[in-house]
């Protein structure tokens, strides 16, 4: 007969188990809602509970018609090409800002500090309108420089770096206060012994920073590579406004306009192409997770 | 292979924290130097400001024959270990070693020479290719000693290179660490707080206290003539044991004092300087204690507090009835046995009776 302690102890693990899977089951309902949409033939069961859950006359067939009925490949690559551009501008001026803040002394460190956490506290919309009117100029000076230059038409600088460019769609979502708080922690917590024994050894700042710190810091480069590339992936609002054609729209945007609204064709289009739209953000985190959990070891102690 | 030189050294965090003040000490070429002293005495500072890793106050540093305080630290010809060895955790062992060699632009081939060179005098060949995580503690300061070999520096600086270490491999790498001194005869600096360590290994030791030099020399020197009552206390395992007295009988020769309850002890020191009825100190290490029967002149009773055997010696904690202090005792392990509560009689030798004046400044000691 089982102990007490033994009960106790299975008891315990259960519920740990049960909480778990709970935990589980509440955070990806809605990707397996939006699978099990997308994989029934028979459209009817999709807002029923809880038949809706998995798929009735499973096909693949509302996936084909995403890539026939809208450009999914161009917002494919637009989407691609405006996350790994985000990616590398915020992890640059991450690391860029990071670094000085959390280890080079100079007068007004703190305050810079203060001034960049500040901004998280406004809401991002805040910027909308400034950064509008920002790239307006931008492209109106790039059409002027156009002109000036005497070049073609087939040019159209205005759209290298104003409105309706990816340039435009990036750049305002580079400088986060975010990454400059994560990157500035990851660099304070590297022992200082770590930068003296780079700086004996010959290392400038520059590579005490791309040699030593960028690599020890790996990790938390990986995190804030991860959380940029999920927000840029899902941003809509900022690119919905700047970009006004269909060949550089992003997948949030192109999947937003082209399948909802009143002319619409169906619901498990949609949800097929919110799955296509996810799995790339997944693949990506199952790749670079190992990354995560590698770091300091072995440095000192 | 340089000498260093330290000439009037100060540091100043701000302008009321000065953690060393007016230091000058001249180390001579292929010395092997031990900073010592308890923590926040500014050694590792001053470890530090000869690295090139902290500014100089005031002062001037020379490295050779070459005014060093404003010499970049990859350019004075030093190479520092660590007290956490600061391995580069994404670098094999072989790549940690050749950093230096590789960001001053030395050709492959010789880096590659270098290491192994280096990895055959700290027999690590076989770990080149490891990663940091995949050593030992003791592997990782050789990895760490390694990088500091390649770069065939001027002087070897040492940061509390064995204190993460345990007690057995501390011993190891101290014995290594000597015979490397031996291989390499190269200038070293080492800082420790531990006194073993500076008694084992150094040519001369330098004692540190509050940011100035208390003593410089042999370690066999600071051990039985401490110019002063801290590095009295400081040096030496158990502690030298110290008892306040005043003068009874100065002079050139002989002079006595009086302990509590009027006990009279005898030292061997000139102590012409000084007045019948001044304040001082005695201080005799364990093992000069004697223990001896009731009928000889000048016995001091006891009691027995504690004993501790530790084989080769045992140690005996008794007090004098009267005076308010543990003194220790180190009898050899075959001594008679003792036990807690046992009377017992003990004498000073005169030979080996310290003084210390009001100041704290050591007596001169006179020969026997």
């Amino acid at each position: 007969m089982p102990s007490r302690k033994h009960v106790h102890a299975m008891l315990h693990t259960g519920a740990h188990y049960t909480s778990l899977i709970l935990f589980a089951l509440f955070t990806t309902f809605p990707f397996i809602w939006a699978l099990s949409s997308g994989l029934s033939g028979d459209a009817s069961h999709m807002y029923l509970f809880p038949d809706g859950f998995w798929p009735h006359e499973a096909t693949l067939d509302w996936f084909a018609r995403v890539f026939r009925e809208m450009p999914f490949t161009t917002y494919l690559k637009n989407s691609t090409i405006l996350a790994f551009f985000t990616i590398a501008g915020v992890v640059a001026v991450s690391v860029l800002a990071g670094y000085p803040l959390a280890r080079m002394k100079f007068p007004g460190r703190g305050l810079v500090f203060v001034a960049i956490i500040a901004t998280m506290m406004l809401p991002s919309e805040v910027g909308i309108v400034p950064n509008f009117i920002t790239l307006k100029h931008f492209g109106d000076a790039a059409a002027a420089l156009q002109g000036t230059l005497g070049l073609g038409p087939d040019w159209n600088l205005r759209e290298w770096i104003g409105l309706n460019s990816y340039f435009g769609a990036i750049v305002p979502n580079v400088a986060g206060a975010f990454g400059i708080f994560l990157m500035k922690q990851a660099f304070e917590q590297i022992p200082q012994d770590l930068i003296d024994a780079a700086r004996v050894d010959g290392a400038n700042e520059m590579q005490i920073l791309w040699k030593v710190m960028v690599p020890v810091t790996g990790p938390s480069i990986a995190a804030l590579a991860i959380f940029t590339l999920v927000s840029a992936w899902n941003d809509y609002l900022w690119p919905s406004l700047v970009m006004n054609s269909k060949e550089k729209m992003p997948l949030a945007v192109g999947v937003f306009n082209d399948l909802t609204g009143p002319f619409a064709t169906s619901d498990n289009i949609l949800m097929a192409a919110i799955v296509l739209t996810v799995i790339p953000v997944l693949v990506f985190f199952a790749f670079t997770q190992r990354y995560f959990i590698s770091g300091m070891d072995g440095a000192v102690k | 292979m340089a000498s260093v030189s330290l000439r009037n050294i100060r540091k100043n965090y701000t302008r009321d924290v000065t953690v060393i003040r007016d230091v000058s000490l001249d180390i001579d070429d292929g010395e092997f130097i031990v900073f010592v002293g308890p923590s926040g005495c500014g050694k590792s500072t001053m470890l530090r400001m000869i690295a090139g890793l902290e500014d100089i106050t005031g002062g001037e540093l020379y490295i050779g024959e070459t005014l060093a305080n404003d010499i970049h630290a990859s350019k004075r010809g030093i190479a520092m270990v660590f007290q956490s060895y600061a391995l580069y955790p994404h670098m094999s062992c072989a790549e940690n070693m050749g950093f230096a060699l590789k960001l001053a632009g030395t050709p492959k081939a010789e880096i590659d020479s270098r290491v192994q060179r280096a990895a055959e005098i700290l027999e690590i060949t076989h770990l080149l290719e490891r990663k940091p995580k995949a050593l030992s503690g003791g592997q990782r300061q050789r990895v760490a000693i390694g990088r500091a070999i390649v770069r065939n520096p001027k002087v070897f600086l040492f940061d509390e290179p064995l204190s993460n270490l345990d007690a057995a491999l501390r011993l190891n790498m101290r014995v290594e660490l000597s015979k490397l001194h031996q291989e390499l005869q190269t200038t070293m600096i080492y800082v420790t707080h531990d006194q073993v360590e500076a008694m084992t290994l150094a040519d001369r030791i330098v004692v540190f206290h509050a940011g100035l030099i208390q003593q410089v020399g042999s370690p066999l020197d600071l051990y039985e003539n401490p110019s002063n009552l801290f590095v009295a206390g400081f040096l030496g395992s158990p502690k030298m044991n110290l008892l306040a007295g005043v003068m009874l009988e100065c002079g050139d020769g002989l002079a006595s004092l009086s302990l509590q309850q009027g006990m009279i002890v005898s030292a061997r020191c000139n102590a012409s300087h000084l007045r019948v009825h001044d304040k001082v100190t005695m201080g005799i290490r364990p093992e000069h204690i004697r223990l001896v029967s009731a009928d000889t002149a000048g016995a001091l009773a006891a009691q027995v507090d504690l004993i501790e055997h530790l084989g080769d010696v045992v140690l005996a904690y008794i007090e004098i009835p009267g005076i308010h202090e543990v003194l220790c005792m180190k009898l050899p392990g075959s001594a008679p046995a003792l036990a807690y509560g046992d009377r017992i009689h003990i004498a000073f030798p005169p030979e080996h009776v310290l003084l210390f004046d009001h100041e704290g400044n050591a007596l001169p000691r006179l020969p026997a």
